[in-house]
């Protein structure tokens, strides 16, 4: 059984082709010159000044909020991590829907054999895949060298599907504001405070459990803390086992929520392409 | 009624200057006025500044509540630092702040064009744009600057308020001058977003606390290396008088206004040097 498609002009393509998208953002920080030596420089300073900083509030306790001294510095770590991999390099690269639209090559998204959503979500994957490959690299140097606690093994496959999910989740949410572009021509601002929102509500800033229980009342009724904090709370063992399955249960709602959302948007994006440029 | 852009040759150096600001005004006037074209995005952009701002403060608010007595200073001093930073990057982003952009306006090739106008280049830079979210940065730095300044546990003594404002000019040309310094190297490099991102990030995270509570290692990286010391929490310390832990001799503090221009003039005259080896990246 053959699995190649005819393409348009007869060349003949595999189904699987279009996943090297993919590759575009990893290809690019990695033969850009000295982007992966400067980000892993900026993760280690980060790192570094995170794990002394919680360090030092601890002087004078030993637990806070449900959390030890191990606990919060392993938390804000992964914290870090993954606040400053997973904001990626599109803008940098020119690849963002709004840098499409006034620059009017918005509309090759809409003229390739690759559709425009599929086109997004391999871009996306590929963006997501690499951030997670700082994050394994992070906990692979942080490990041995005890910066960080290790996981309870039975907890860590539970902690990589919540990952999964929140990376889902955390895309989900970027693709809204990139197809609300659509309509409302400019995006900058609310990607912004869509980055500092979602910081702060997932847990970016500080652990979700040091603030009040009103703030963290509401983080749960929105998505953001699904990004960032249900994994990494899995991974600290600071979610109580009897909430894991209901936080779970959270994010895949949530991602399937915004995708059914994200579908309807593209459709109705898709009529109406606005270029500035070009 | 016709205005004179560029000089006759004849007129005082004063004159030259109300002219050079009065030119600015008016390009600043005229941003504005482009910026509001976006309504919409203009309003968020406000808000951009409103809520980084606040996030920042509510991290910071938060460690303050669970974490209290750092360092040796009390609640209401930790709260001045935090207030103090906010303060000076809010100036800075309203004077300076467009040194952030360098890299979109060599991608853009606007540098091309600011090179053939009869005005500074870096001036040029600083009037490409109006940037509204240091409208939303002021709001809350001012709405915090009265809850520090009222909560503070010390007397305003007319030197104590000399000692502020003093510390908050030195804050804002040490933070122009790191952002003028990286913006050299984005006349050149694109990624140097990313340090320039970077930087603005550790100063958010690290301006804003006695950072006396930091080890040794840390705490000199912060005040030599990257001088985020400077920005709040050296001039703070000369106002509330706390000096346990730090790094810095008190003559250099009260000098920070002067340490500030010097950095700053040093950094300018570093851009400038950057500017003349440009050589443009756009197509």
């Amino acid at each position: 059984m053959s699995t190649a498609t005819a393409a348009p002009d007869g060349r003949r393509t595999r189904p699987w082709a279009h996943l090297l998208v993919g590759r575009v953002t990893p290809l690019g920080e990695v033969l850009a010159g000295g982007r992966v030596a400067t980000k892993a420089l900026q993760i280690a300073v980060a790192v570094f000044l995170s794990v002394v900083l919680w360090r030092a509030l601890y002087v004078g306790t030993s637990s806070q909020a449900g959390l030890d001294r191990e606990q919060a510095v392993t938390y804000a770590v992964l914290g870090t991590v993954l606040v400053s991999t997973r904001f990626s390099a599109s803008w940098l690269n020119g690849d963002t829907v709004l840098q499409r639209m006034q620059q009017g090559t918005i509309l090759f998204w809409f003229l390739r054999p690759m559709s425009a959503r599929r086109y997004y979500f391999v871009r996306g994957l590929g963006e997501l895949g690499y951030a997670q490959v700082w994050l394994a690299v992070t906990v692979l140097v942080c490990l041995p060298l005890g910066v960080i606690q290790e996981p309870d093994p039975a907890m860590l496959p539970v902690f990589v599907v919540s990952l999964l999910l929140g990376n889902a989740i955390f895309y989900e949410l970027n693709l809204v504001l990139d197809l609300l572009c659509f309509w409302t021509v400019m995006n900058q601002s609310a990607v912004q405070i869509m980055f500092f929102v979602q910081t702060l509500l997932s847990g970016g800033f500080a652990p979700l459990w040091f603030f009040p229980d009103w703030f963290r009342t509401v983080s749960l009724l929105l998505p953001f803390q699904g990004t960032l904090n249900v994994p990494v709370s899995i991974y600290v063992g600071r979610l109580p086992a009897s909430q894991i399955a209901g936080s779970l249960a959270l994010q895949v709602g949530w991602v399937v929520g915004l995708w059914l959302f994200n579908r309807w948007l593209w459709e109705r994006a898709s009529r109406r392409v606005t270029v500035q440029g070009g | 009624m016709t205005t004179h852009l560029v000089g006759t040759g004849s007129e005082s150096a004063a004159q030259r200057f109300a002219a050079a600001w009065i030119l600015a005004l008016r390009i600043t006037r005229l941003n504005l006025r482009a910026r509001l074209e976006y309504r919409a995005e203009f309003l968020l952009t406000v808000l951009t500044g409103l809520v980084w701002q606040t996030s920042i403060l509510v991290f910071a608010s938060v460690l303050l509540v669970r974490f209290p007595g750092m360092g040796g200073w009390t609640s209401p001093q930790v709260l001045l630092i935090a207030s103090m930073r906010m303060v000076s990057h809010a100036l800075f982003i309203l004077l300076f702040g467009r040194v952030l952009w360098i890299t979109g306006l060599v991608q853009l090739g606007s540098i091309e064009a600011f090179l053939l106008r009869p005005l500074p280049v870096y001036r040029q830079v600083q009037l490409s744009m109006f940037s509204v979210n240091a409208i939303g940065d002021l709001l809350v730095a001012a709405t915090l600057t009265t809850m520090a300044v009222t909560r503070f546990d010390l007397p305003w003594t007319p030197a104590r308020v000399a000692l502020l404002l003093a510390g908050l000019l030195g804050g804002l040309l040490v933070e122009a001058a790191v952002h003028t310094a990286i913006s050299a190297f984005g006349l050149h490099l694109g990624g140097t977003v990313y340090w320039s991102n970077w930087t603005e990030e550790l100063m958010a995270t690290f301006g804003n606390y006695p950072l006396n509570i930091l080890p040794k290692v840390a705490q000199a990286a912060l005040t030599y290396v990257l001088p985020i010391a400077f920005l709040a929490y050296l001039p703070a310390s000369l106002v509330t008088g706390q000096t346990q832990g730090r790094a810095v001799p008190g003559l250099v503090v009260a000098l920070i206004p002067l340490v500030g221009l010097g950095a700053f003039v040093a950094s300018r005259l570093f851009w400038n040097a950057s500017l003349r080896r440009f050589q443009g990246v756009s197509g």
